[in-house]
């Protein structure tokens, strides 16, 4: 029998639904001291005051940390592909969203830690927030980041860029633009397991951590980042998570534990609230969208002029990549010859967001199809058709210039037209996804292909 | 006032990997003395059921029963690097880590089966734990004695190991050109939303979905329709319920528990119809091209295309609360028409609340 194709039951299905499954929180050892965090409570401020010293020599204490103990604290997560760091992992000298960590304490019980927390003596400096981000470049916004409101790393520029032909020509060729704005919201990931993480300090000199990471491999790179030590001296121990969904790509707990247990010298667990899992660990971010098409009265997409600004939160943890991906798919499932794009990362006082299911694209899938529906109804043109007679076939280049192999627009849609029973005109229902020639290769698509393996 | 029903539509594509590439997944697998196969793979499996589908890859790959495969992604001193389990990578990447180590184990195996057979490993195949002679089924060796011979007599442990790996694909700042393709393959999906929407109280009810996927080829239907039907929910959230700051931008009013922050539940589960086609990828494991991400991209535009359709207002602020419909429907706003542009939600756009009429975001190199 073929494994493959058949619907085998899930590998570790019985153990998640008979409460067999081990997952971080199910660890015990001996000895753990239990982890409670610090956060800020206020939006952006300077930190004016930090002591530590009574929480330090409250009875059940083993350990207090601040910046002062992390010997890397800011690490970006995304500083491997060349995006510079900017959030540290423990508040210095200023806090820029409410929930941001600035001191961790280990106790022997989740009571005493919190109590230790409160008697942190902390004193603030309260300062103007920001959260809109379609106001970052105001002259009046206040500054909340140290590269500016905008990041401005992608090469010389402050955004992500895509031109592609002439879009000038597509606008003026156009018989009708019709200009919309799309507004995706930030949500949570909402996994049942909330944050958690394990670290214990080994005979051997190593460090193991039970994590929850979505990512053993690179959870472990970003906690050896902090501690400035080799692989080998780390252990991550994971590979069942309780629900992810991009939510556990940022190293949340790890490194705070593994500081921790070093310092105290006890294994120690840190499992975060529910209300601290809600308010602050990151979330899918929201974006601010606005597209221009530039189209024939008959149904042609020539150009598409798209300005997009993402609410990266306090810091850049994986936005700079989220708009990036979201550039390379802003023309969805369509062939649009003339493109201009200008993709904007604007940092605000809340918290970072980050991946989650469809990271870049979730935002651009909504405001694009919204939008294609709009531009039939302008037209009075069915939106069955507008996608079809714009869809991708082979041969037709993608936004960045890529030749589609083996797209399937015109299949999935021909099938879930058939299946709600839509009857459209035999030349639509007849499409393949077959390199376009005849009606369907307008002048304005001819540059834009690459058959026959000709370019990327 | 009254209920209204209205269809929309939207047809989406995905990418499988990172976002140009550069994301290794490696593999190794051994063979126990009795043929059974030990897979050691850094995929963290986040529900979506990765340790599966690597295993009836692996299956297949060797050509041994599905229960003879044993996989370990429990820890980083066993594994060997997975970038991570994102960008719908675990499929295609993942599973192309373990189906290559697979392959290099099938031809160790084969080596050993051809001098214990004295045939050729070239006229050798490997179904079902048994090592045939192509043409003459009746020679013949099971993988288990196989492993044993390698192990006991010729002293050698049947193992291999790969990486699946696309290299890194740079991007041209000034124009967002690359010159090779930025990710593993792309999948495609179209949603039809049927809804209703009640007039006087703003609820939007979605009724039926019907969802269509090319997965490239589906390793384990029941997963992925799992999410299939997992996305529906998720996209129903986004576009209906969902919102981490209610007041956005305010970062007021947030939920602080499952009772203040409105998640989708089983009540809100519609009718759902699953397609799934298969459209093989060229280098993906079997065919496979990623759909985890995608499941949750298509809903939000066809039910704010269905509600269009149904009382003919234009939700564009996601998600469509019963307070945002009923203030469309209050506003009835259209499309300002200036020459042949026909402008919508300018009340919303950057314009509208920058005192720089948005300079800096507009027109950066015109």
């Amino acid at each position: 029998m073929k494994a493959v194709g058949a619907r085998l039951p899930r590998y570790d299905g019985v153990g998640h639904v008979t409460g067999r499954t081990q997952y971080v929180d199910d660890v015990r050892v001996g000895r753990t001291l239990w982890v409670k965090a610090l956060r800020s409570p206020h939006h952006h401020a300077g930190i004016t005051k930090l002591d530590t010293a009574k929480a330090e020599a409250m009875q059940g204490v083993y350990a207090v940390i601040t910046h002062k103990d992390v010997p890397r604290n800011v690490y970006g997560h995304l500083e491997g592909l060349g995006v510079p760091g900017d959030e540290p992992l423990l508040a210095d000298g200023e806090v820029r969203y409410k929930g941001q960590p600035i001191a961790a304490v280990a106790a022997e019980s989740e009571e005493a830690a919190q109590a230790a927390v409160e008697a942190i003596e902390v004193a603030y400096d309260e300062r103007p927030a920001l959260f809109d981000i379609r106001l970052a470049l105001d002259p009046d916004a206040p500054k909340i980041h140290q590269w500016g409101n905008v990041y401005p790393h992608y090469g010389p520029y402050n955004h992500r860029r895509v031109r592609k032909g002439d879009i000038d020509w597509a606008f003026d060729k156009a018989d009708v633009i019709v200009e919309g704005v799309y507004r995706p919201q930030a949500i949570e990931q909402m996994p049942m397991e909330t944050q958690v993480a394990l670290a214990v300090p080994e005979a051997n000199g190593r460090l193991t951590i039970y994590s929850c990471t979505q990512a053993m491999y690179f959870s472990m790179g970003v906690v050896a980042a902090h501690l400035e030590v080799p692989l080998n001296k780390l252990k991550f121990v994971g590979g069942t998570v309780g629900g992810g969904f991009g939510g556990k790509v940022d190293t949340a707990a790890d490194t705070i534990c593994a500081l921790l247990a070093i310092k105290a010298r006890r294994p120690v667990k840190w499992r975060w609230t529910r209300e601290e899992e809600f308010l602050s660990s990151s979330t899918r971010a929201a974006w601010h969208i606005e597209i221009a098409d530039a189209v024939t009265s008959d149904g042609w997409i020539l150009g598409r002029r798209t300005v997009t600004l993402h609410d990266s939160g306090a810091y850049a943890r994986f936005s700079p990549y989220g708009v990036t991906k979201h550039a390379f798919h802003h023309s969805g499932a369509y062939s649009i010859p003339n493109l201009r794009f200008d993709g904007f990362v604007c940092f605000t006082n809340r918290v970072p967001s980050t991946a989650m299911r469809g990271f870049g694209v979730t935002s651009v899938s909504f405001a694009v199809e919204t939008h294609l529906t709009r531009v039939a109804s302008v037209l009075g043109i069915d939106p069955w058709e507008l996608r079809l007679r714009n869809a991708n076939r082979i041969g037709d280049t993608s936004g960045n210039g890529v030749a589609l192999k083996d797209p399937s627009t015109v299949a999935v849609a021909l099938a879930a037209a058939e299946r709600v029973g839509i009857e459209l005109p035999a030349e639509y229902r007849q499409m393949t996804s077959d390199p376009r020639s005849g009606d369907l290769l307008p002048e304005h698509l001819v540059a834009q292909q690459r058959l026959n393996g000709e370019g990327a | 006032m009254a209920k209204h029903r209205g269809r929309g539509f939207a047809t989406i594509e995905y990418p499988t990997g990172m976002n140009q590439n550069g994301d290794p997944s490696q593999a190794w697998i051994k063979l126990k003395p009795d043929g059974r196969v030990d897979v050691f793979s850094g995929t963290v499996d986040i529900g979506q059921g990765s340790k599966t589908v690597h295993t009836q890859i692996v299956a297949d790959a060797l050509g041994v029963p599905y229960d003879w495969v044993t996989m370990d992604n429990t820890n980083t001193d066993s594994s060997a690097v997975c970038t991570g389990t994102f960008a719908s990578r675990g499929t295609f990447i993942g599973g192309n880590a373990v189906r290559l180590a697979a392959e290099r184990v099938r031809e160790r195996i084969l080596d050993i089966a051809s001098k214990e057979l004295e045939i050729d490993a070239s006229d050798l195949e490997i179904a079902n734990g048994e090592v045939t002679a192509k043409g003459a089924p009746q020679k013949s060796i099971n993988v288990a004695d196989v492993a044993g011979a390698a192990t006991y007599n010729y002293g050698e442990l049947i193992s291999g190991s790969s990486t699946a790996l696309k290299p890194f694909a740079e991007v041209d700042d000034a124009t967002g050109q690359v010159e090779i393709e930025p990710h593993s393959a792309i999948s495609y999906a179209a949603c039809v939303a049927d809804v209703e929407v009640d007039d006087e109280t703003g609820d939007v009810v979605v009724l039926k979905m019907v969802q269509v996927y090319d997965v490239g080829r589906a390793i384990n239907p029941t997963l992925v329709e799992g999410q299939i039907e997992g996305g529906a929910i998720m996209g129903l959230g986004l576009g209906l319920t969902e919102a981490s700051y209610p007041h956005y931008p305010s970062p007021e009013h947030r939920g602080g528990e499952f009772g203040a922050y409105l998640g989708p539940a089983m009540e809100d589960l519609p009718e759902l119809d699953n397609v799934i086609l298969e459209n093989p990828s060229e280098d993906g494991p079997f065919g496979a091209k990623a759909i985890g991400e995608m499941a949750n991209n298509a809903q939000p535009p066809a039910i704010a295309n269905a509600i269009f359709d149904a009382v003919g207002v234009w939700i564009t602020e996601m998600p469509a609360t019963p307070e945002r419909v009923l203030e469309a429907l209050e506003a009835k706003r259209e499309g300002r028409r200036d020459g042949k542009r026909v402008i919508f939600d300018e009340h919303i756009s950057v314009k509208a609340f920058s005192s720089n009429d948005g300079e800096g975001f507009y027109g950066v190199d015109a």
